[in-house]
């Protein structure tokens, strides 16, 4: 087990290396003029231009800069943000608008799991029946529509019916419902799905149908057997999940103006802010690797297939 | 009891217990015939109602978003200086009414639907086109596999939304960029789709016996592999449409989407959006015919999944 | 009554079962009874597809979706389970008094979760005993089927227990509760030989112990022969023959069980025909019209087209469905006796090959295979070398995972880079990059046969280019017509008809699938062919034909086969000289009969001691020999010897002379 922990990390490891160096190399693609603070865009020349990029170090070798930002990245400085909130440190930033985002995503998530794996649960017990046809139904929608369409609409219309207020306020308890649960519309579907998925297929295989033939009911069998099995393959998605909730949804939190770190990557593009895109992106390759890592790990945890032929 | 009588006088009439003609080929007649893996997938898949219903809709509006640009003079592009022709309700001059500057929605619906539909076809073509191709590539080459799956694990831990966002940012946004930054991503995914599947059919025992036979590469591919897969590509193939519909909106919204004097679906609905308040029409119309669309693809890729699929030809 | 051991248990009458497939009607069971009495086995015997599975399954209410029982009875301590509706009233049967082992014991435990679980969980459900309780009687059920360390076992995934072991914990599982009657449905039909015998012996001691009543489902007469005490023989969703085995083996009556029994290989005579039965099993989705077997029963009268026979009793004991036992027939069954009976007379045994004069064709020397798996690397063949002569069939035999089909296809250069060893054919080396031309010379003259006939056909092409295959590959044709001409023949030869050419294997039944794919190969005039397991995934009826074939086409064609095998009796039947492999080592080789005769490996013993024989007299009395491989422990210096004039053996000069002792 160890052994296979530490070839997993490595993998790990290198990915991100390699994740890390390619998508730097691609921001340096990034247009120029979202390094400049707005007042240096209008009326500066050629000449003091090229000086301040100079100054930035933006005119070395990519490699130079990515090493550079990899030594201050040890030292806790994420450099600064250049025109969303001029001369802030993005360190500062993030540790102020994280907790916004992380405690919506943290309960959206909850919201997600519970209702997602009930859902797909009743939607095996009344497999082709009305209940199926309903969660299909549902799966089908939030999948097949552009989210933003949905969500656009929930947004507009629910809180007229019910009179929540229309954007985010952190002292206003009511108006996080609808955030929390736009944000857990899809994953919600994904729960399903899958746990629909996996259930069904478990339901076909030999060691079900022995476990009938020693006389377990079907609840019974539901519950030891095919529930069992089928959230074993899901547990690997729980950290991304779980590392995620501090990233965001773009749309969300854009549409509700909340001040978190979702809506962060939107304004910065749309603003050009070159250095508050760079930590952005790189943060959220690093946490998705870090997730798939985890989630790999805690497979192998409650699967004791991996682990058999690992040994063998 | 004519019947039992019958049945009595059978029974002992010598002439019967002697011998009878043997027929072979009666001996091998058996059960199943006519079996035809198409045919069978398309009687499945046809069986649904809703399934003709989609798939004659979107014929329809196929036909018409490529048709209705060819024959209809109304200029989807043409602004009214006029503020009378501005936001105008939906009537039988504008079936869906008109935008902010007089431009004619229905009009505007259907170039939006050829566009976002090219679009989404090549990428669709792409993705599933590239996607198959190395798919089967690293199917068949043992030593590709710690590369390819060090590439998908890196294209794809990063969130599609931020890829696409980024990508979108880096390049000036245009038909091009969006398909790039779209196709650069999506064929990895289906590479690794195909990959497996050509993994149980590389080591099938039919396929090992054409390689005993001398069958050329190009042969087994043909004839063995495409085949089984092709039901698969179809129904990557659907399921492109609606992701690439539905990210073109998510970009349209983030501010890196297609040039706003581009007519696509997403533009449409973004546009639609900012006026939702006063003109809502103006944005519930396109968007009815983009949704249509979008879960339209999705159920026919779906249920053709599905029928294709021996297990369901029942 | 007096002649059954105990009361009456389980009464079905005259189920029929339909099932609702492709929008089709087919009925599955169409009139079949049974009584199971206390203590007692009763094998059901037949084919795929004769509904022997699906006729028991209806015993504990377990139908597929798309089934039903439509008519007939099924008693039990006085109720008609049929009429039961509700989950509730099997729950009360199902496991506790009625319960059942499948087949495949790789699949039939829940691989997360640990064994001792799954069995102490039957306990729990229905004694509603507290899981220390339960825990205690797992420990001692395991104990009692033949697991070593329960304690430590009952922690441990199915994933960490070989397929023998496995099964057993199912057994354990399924009586668990000390059930009245135990549905076994071809409990070792997944197992190897060896592993086979003592899980027959287990089940037969545990039925003695507790008093239970087994029924016995399997396709294997030799099986049958080993448990029975009364035999049901189904064909077609009908039983057709029942009585005590002994009356069955001995004096069959149905011309079905006549010519399953006459068709196993373990009776016929080397170098003639096997009896073979005709054609595939009929289709249930029609209405069958008088004696379901009556089309491919060549010797069957016109009564049988037109109506169904009753039951006519033979002994107080025994009964079977044909209108051969009715006394307007008397005449014409006498006939076919004298015939039979001539026909035996005239059956003997051609001449042993003759390996003085012999050439070899292939030789094997030193051959190594190894894969790897995750990041160790196994060795699946080691240090084998053999000869194959010109005109010999060489039977390589194992178990499962001993390496034998990868011999076959290392043969066949299927694997790349992992081969160790020499391989040369005509004197040719093989096994290494060879010119465009020679790889070409090579798949014409040597091709190979394959285990599954589902697996082994491309299931998107129509036979037409199944067959081509070759043909198009190295254009073995002068036009489309001289093509279609060749195909044609060869279909002729294998006995199917040229307007199969058209259609998709789908349509095939098993046995015809594998003669498709014996043309496949046959057609390409090979000099030499690898048959892997050619005959284990099909019908017992269907066997004989198959086997027939392929000694037809060996001796029309002059071919040479390496056959690959676990089943002995086709084996003896079929090969000129033998190799028992075990774990990658050939351990033993010599002629057929010499093998026979005089075993001398420990492996080769058990392994022949253990193959069933389909004579009760004889297989309820044998004593199965157990090869200890601990005993065997990796030596140095064993070689291979020839310990007898052509009979080799891998072992030490101690072992061997202790083998030849033994031997006398």
């Amino acid at each position: 087990m160890g052994k296979y922990i530490l070839q997993r990390l490595a993998r790990s490891v290198v990915t991100l290396i390699i994740v890390f160096t390619a998508v730097f190399m691609l921001l340096r693609f990034m247009p120029l003029n979202g390094y400049f603070p707005q007042e240096m865009i209008k009326e500066t020349d050629e000449a003091t231009r090229m000086t301040y990029l100079r100054n930035l170090g933006l005119l070395d070798h990519p490699f130079v800069q990515l090493w550079r930002f990899v030594q201050n990245l040890f030292q806790g400085d994420l450099g600064r943000s250049i025109t969303v909130y001029p001369k802030v440190p993005i360190i500062t930033l993030m540790a102020e608008k994280i907790p916004t985002t992380a405690f919506l995503g943290f309960w959206s998530m909850l919201v997600g799991i519970v209702a997602g794996i009930s859902m797909g649960m009743m939607m095996v017990r009344y497999k082709n029946r009305l209940g199926d046809a309903l969660g299909n139904g549902y799966i089908l929608f939030v999948r097949a529509v552009p989210s933003l369409i949905y969500l656009f609409f929930l947004q507009i219309w629910v809180s007229r019916w019910f009179s929540l207020p229309l954007v985010y306020d952190k002292d206003i308890p009511s108006s996080w419902i609808l955030p929390i649960i736009c944000l857990s519309l899809s994953s919600v579907a994904w729960y399903a799905l899958w746990i629909r998925r996996f259930m069904v297929d478990e339901e076909n295989q030999d060691y079900v149908k022995f476990a009938y033939v020693k006389g377990l009911s079907r609840k019974e069998v539901l519950r030891r057997h095919i529930f069992r099995n089928a959230v074993i393959p899901i547990t690997a998605y729980l950290p991304s999940d779980l590392l995620n909730i501090v990233a965001g949804s773009l749309i969300i939190e854009t549409l509700y103006a909340i001040p978190g770190t979702g809506g962060l990557l939107t304004t910065a593009i749309k603003r050009q802010d070159n250095n508050l895109v760079q930590v952005l992106v790189l943060m959220y390759a690093a946490l998705s690797i870090l997730g798939v890592f985890l989630g790999d790990l805690l497979l192998a945890l409650v699967d004791p297939r991996i682990k058999l032929t690992e040994e063998k | 009891m004519e019947n039992t009588l019958n049945r009595i006088d059978k029974i002992h009439d010598s002439a019967l217990f002697t011998a009878a003609d043997f027929d072979r080929a009666e001996s091998e007649r058996i059960g199943v015939s006519n079996y035809s893996y198409w045919r069978s997938t398309f009687r499945t898949f046809f069986k649904s109602k809703l399934v003709i219903v989609l798939v004659g809709l979107m014929a329809a509006i196929l036909l018409m978003s490529f048709l209705y640009p060819v024959i209809s003079k109304v200029d989807p592009t043409k602004v009214s200086t006029r503020s009378r022709n501005w936001n105008l309700r939906p009537s039988w001059d504008h079936l869906f009414g008109t935008d902010t500057l007089g431009r004619d929605i229905f009009a505007r619906a259907w170039y939006g639907c050829r566009n976002s539909f090219l679009l989404a076809f090549c990428i669709a073509l792409s993705d599933v086109g590239i996607g198959m191709i190395a798919g089967a590539i690293w199917g068949y080459n043992r030593k590709l596999d710690p590369i390819m799956i060090e590439l998908y694990n890196v294209m794809t831990n990063i969130p599609s939304t931020v890829y696409l966002v980024l990508l979108a940012y880096i390049m000036n946004t245009s038909y091009l960029t969006l398909f790039i930054s779209m196709a650069s991503r999506g064929w990895i995914v289906e590479a690794r789709f195909f990959r497996n599947r050509i993994l149980s059919i590389r080591d099938a025992e039919y396929n090992i016996a054409s390689r005993c036979l001398g069958t050329p590469m190009l042969r087994i591919a043909t004839r063995n592999i495409i085949p089984q897969i092709i039901s698969l590509i179809i129904m990557e193939a659907a399921l492109c449409i609606p992701y690439s519909i539905g990210s073109e909106v998510f970009l349209g919204f983030v501010g890196v989407g297609m040039p706003v004097d581009a007519i696509t679906l997403g533009n449409m609905v973004n546009q639609g959006r900012a006026s939702f308040t006063l003109h809502p029409y103006q944005m519930l119309l396109p968007t009815a015919v983009l949704c249509l669309i979008t879960v339209a693809f999705y159920i026919i890729g779906n249920r053709f999944a599905d029928a294709s699929d021996p297990r369901n030809h029942l | 009554m007096n002649e059954h051991k105990g009361p009456l248990l389980l009464s079905a009458k005259d189920i029929v079962v339909r099932f609702n497939l492709r929008g089709q009607e087919l009925t599955a069971i169409r009139g079949a009874s049974l009584n199971v009495y206390q203590g007692e086995t009763v094998a059901i015997v037949g084919e795929s597809g004769s509904g022997k599975s699906v006729f028991t399954k209806t015993f504990i209410g377990m139908l597929d979706q798309n089934g039903r029982v439509e008519a007939g009875q099924l008693l039990f301590h006085g109720e008609d389970m049929v009429r039961y509706d509700s989950e509730a009233q099997w729950l009360k049967v199902r496991g506790k008094k009625i319960a059942m082992v499948f087949q495949d014991p790789m699949t039939s435990l829940n691989p997360v979760r640990v064994v001792g679980e799954q069995i102490a969980e039957v306990i729990m459900w229905h004694f509603q005993k507290s899981h220390e309780e339960a825990r205690q009687e797992t420990i001692d059920l395991l104990r009692r089927v033949g697991i070593d360390e329960p304690e430590r076992r009952y922690r441990q995934y199915p994933g960490e227990f070989s397929g023998g072991m496995r099964q057993r914990v199912v057994i354990a599982a399924a009586i668990a509760c000390r059930p009245e009657i135990l549905i076994c449905d071809e409990p070792t039909t997944a197992l190897d030989v060896t592993v086979q015998a003592q899980v027959l012996n287990l089940i037969k001691e545990l039925q003695r112990e507790m008093g239970m009543s087994v029924v016995f489902i399997t396709h294997d007469l030799g099986v049958v022969a080993n448990v029975a005490d009364w035999v049901a023989v189904m064909y077609a969703g009908k039983i057709i023959e029942y009585g005590e085995a002994e009356e069955v083996f001995h004096q069959a009556q149905h011309p079905y069980t006549q010519a399953l029994l006459r068709s196993l290989p373990q009776l016929g005579v080397k170098g003639q025909d096997l009896y073979a039965i005709q054609g595939t099993p009929p289709s249930l989705f029609k209405e069958i019209q008088g004696d379901a077997f009556a089309p491919r029963n060549p010797d069957a009268m016109k009564i049988d087209f037109l109506e169904e026979p009753p039951a006519f009793p033979v002994s107080p004991t025994h009964w079977a469905k044909t209108w051969l036992l009715s006394p307007e027939a008397e005449e014409y069954r006498l006939g076919l006796k004298r015939r039979d009976e001539q026909r035996k007379a005239a059956q003997s045994p051609a001449p042993p090959f003759d390996y003085a004069q012999a050439e070899p064709l292939l030789s094997v020397r030193n051959l190594s295979v190894h894969f790897k798996l995750g990041s160790s690397r196994v060795k699946a063949v080691d240090g084998v070398s053999f000869d194959i002569y010109r005109g010999e069939t060489l039977s390589l035999v194992g178990e499962s995972g001993s390496g034998k089909t990868t011999i076959g296809r290392a043969i066949m250069s299927i694997y790349s880079g992992n081969v160790e060893g020499e391989i040369s054919f005509k004197g040719q080396k093989i096994n290494q990059k060879l010119s465009k031309k020679d790889r070409g010379r090579l798949h014409m003259e040597m091709q190979m046969i394959f285990q599954d006939p589902m697996a082994s056909l491309n299931d998107r092409a129509k036979v037409d280019y199944i067959i081509s295959e070759g043909l198009y590959n190295y254009r073995l044709f002068e036009n489309e017509q001289d093509r279609i001409a060749k195909v044609e023949k060869m279909l002729e030869e294998v006995g199917l008809t040229s307007d199969f050419m058209t259609r998709f294997p789908h349509e095939f039944s098993g046995g015809q699938r594998q003669r498709i794919g014996i043309a496949r190969s046959l057609i390409m005039n090979p000099d030499f062919v690898v048959a892997d397991e050619p005959i284990s995934a099909l019908d017992v009826s269907i066997r004989a034909q198959v086997i027939n074939l392929l000694n037809r086409m060996k001796k029309e064609r002059e071919l040479t086969y390496l056959f690959i095998a676990h089943d002995l009796s086709a084996v003896r039947f079929i090969s000129d000289r033998i190799a028992v492999i075990y774990r990658g080592r050939l351990v033993e080789l010599a002629a057929c009969e010499e093998l026979f005769a005089r075993p001398l490996h420990p492996y080769t013993k058990a392994l022949l001691s253990a193959a069933p024989y389909p004579d009760p007299a004889l297989e309820k009395n044998k004593t199965i020999l157990t090869y200890h491989p601990s005993r065997e422990e990796d030596n140095k210096n064993r070689q291979w010897i020839e310990a007898y004039p052509f009979h080799f053996v891998y072992a030490t000069e101690q072992e061997i002379e202790a083998y030849r002792d033994e031997s006398k």
